[in-house]
């Protein structure tokens, strides 16, 4: 039996605002990869995808802010005011705030547009990157292990194809159940990555959500309702994980 | 440059929580947060008891998992070994709380991350941590691993055993449990856990 005089500071540290930047960034990262490459194949779609992505990322930097207790501190300047490779979170701000820029620019048509549209594919993977790794780098939280920085770029790319499909782009349909289906299958041996007692955890404190966004993944794959079920899968799942994941396991 | 450090003899302490409480004064902790906890478990079946009383806080590790993840350079190691957090440059993100193995992290209600700063400001002045400073038992002992007469190199030098929290993730934590009570050394949650 334990008891405390005081307590350790392990309630949630993330909540359902980190979680819905979780998802937000995912979408804002995909789109982005998919602009940068519509404009890399002089796709007639690229600036659509463009202004999507411009307000995507433009969406997730304000929840991102407002979300964020030091809001009204204005503390965030200090993101870029500083350069720290070894922080997730740091390459994301570069990368959101690159990708906008370059992004902003190839919609705008200024400078140079082929060197521009790489810059953006480049820094949208960055963007698409850090979540993943976000959570894969806390190497005592038992249910954020090294799957995630794989998981997380897949399941945005998920989110970013179903919202084109959804837009009746219909090249994205091909590429989102090809990634649907790897997400899929990352996902369903993920608890099987878990040592015992963190898979524990997770179908106690997840088990029936994970199930229930595997099960609406296999969806993606339906003719008509395919990309809202990825969508739905997608998001859920990586809400999810950053919920269930804030857990340091029982060494403590 | 010292190198901080603490040693709490876990046969010496009885759990009173006089340092959670010194704590919560001199750092106006606000309700709810906490620098400073203590952790009571009972191990063992009779005749076989054992009750193990462990303060917790940051450990101020010497390779701090949570500096390296801050995006602002808000989380920062000092030249002696102190881990501290520049609440001017905190965005609140939340990286080093999630990467603290400890849960020594806590979102302040003014909008930044806080933690135990080993009183930084009593060392300025020559003091120890308050902590330290109030323990009944005299079970906590402060200063520099470096200095062979420093309080806590003489009672690392003088302990039956040294333990560490969770070793495994090579955070090398400069606050070390003296004499842990139990012959498996630091209890872990898993151990007193039954279906």
């Amino acid at each position: 039996m334990t008891e405390f005089y005081g307590l350790p500071n392990a309630g949630e540290f993330w909540h359902w605002t980190n979680a819905l930047h979780f998802v937000l960034v995912g979408l804002a990262g995909g789109v982005a990869l998919l602009a940068a490459y519509l404009h890399l194949k002089r796709h007639e779609e690229a600036r659509r995808y463009t202004l999507w992505a411009l307000a995507l990322i433009a969406l997730d930097l304000f929840v991102l802010w407002a979300e964020s207790p030091a809001r009204f501190r204005f503390t965030h300047i200090w993101l870029f005011l500083s350069f720290h490779p070894q922080s997730p979170i740091g390459w994301g701000a570069w990368g959101l705030a690159l990708s906008f820029l370059t992004g902003g620019l190839l919609f705008l048509g200024k400078g140079p547009q082929r060197a521009l549209a790489w810059a953006f594919l480049l820094f949208s993977l960055v963007a698409l990157a850090y979540p993943g790794m976000a959570l894969a780098v806390n190497l005592n939280r038992p249910l954020w292990n090294a799957l995630l920085a794989g998981l997380f770029p897949l399941t945005a790319l998920v989110l970013a194809l179903a919202l084109a499909a959804l837009l009746g782009s219909p090249w994205a349909r091909e590429p989102l159940r090809l990634f649907a289906g790897a997400s899929l299958l990352l996902t369903a041996l993920y608890p099987l990555t878990l040592a015992p007692e963190a898979r524990g955890h997770l179908l106690e404190e997840g088990g029936f959500p994970f199930l229930l966004f595997l099960l609406l993944g296999l969806g993606a794959f339906q003719e008509r309702l395919g990309p809202w079920m990825g969508l739905l899968s997608a998001a859920g799942l990586r809400a999810l994980l950053v919920l269930v994941g804030q857990w340091q396991g029982f060494g403590l | 440059m010292p190198r901080y450090a603490m040693a709490i003899d876990l046969s010496l302490c009885v759990g009173c929580a006089a340092c959670a409480v010194a704590c919560k004064m001199e750092n106006e902790v606000p309700p709810g947060v906490h620098r400073l906890w203590i952790r009571e478990r009972e191990l063992g079946v009779f005749p076989d008891l054992t009750v193990e009383f462990r303060p917790e806080q940051c450990l101020h590790c010497a390779n701090p998992p949570c500096v390296p993840v801050c995006p602002t350079g808000a989380s920062y190691q000092t030249k002696d070994g102190l881990v501290l957090v520049d609440p001017g440059k905190c965005i609140a993100c939340g990286a080093c709380v999630a990467a603290c193995p400890y849960d020594a992290r806590y979102l302040h209600p003014g909008g930044y991350v806080d933690k135990c700063t080993f009183c930084a400001h009593r060392l300025e002045k020559g003091g120890v941590p308050a902590c330290v400073e109030t323990c009944p038992t005299g079970c906590r002992a402060f200063g520099d691993l470096d200095d062979p007469e420093s309080p806590v190199a003489k009672a690392l030098k003088e302990a039956g055993r040294v333990d560490v929290l969770r070793p495994e993730l090579g955070t090398q934590p400069k606050l070390f449990y003296l004499n842990a009570p139990s012959k498996k050394g630091l209890s872990q949650e898993r151990e007193v856990r039954h279906d």
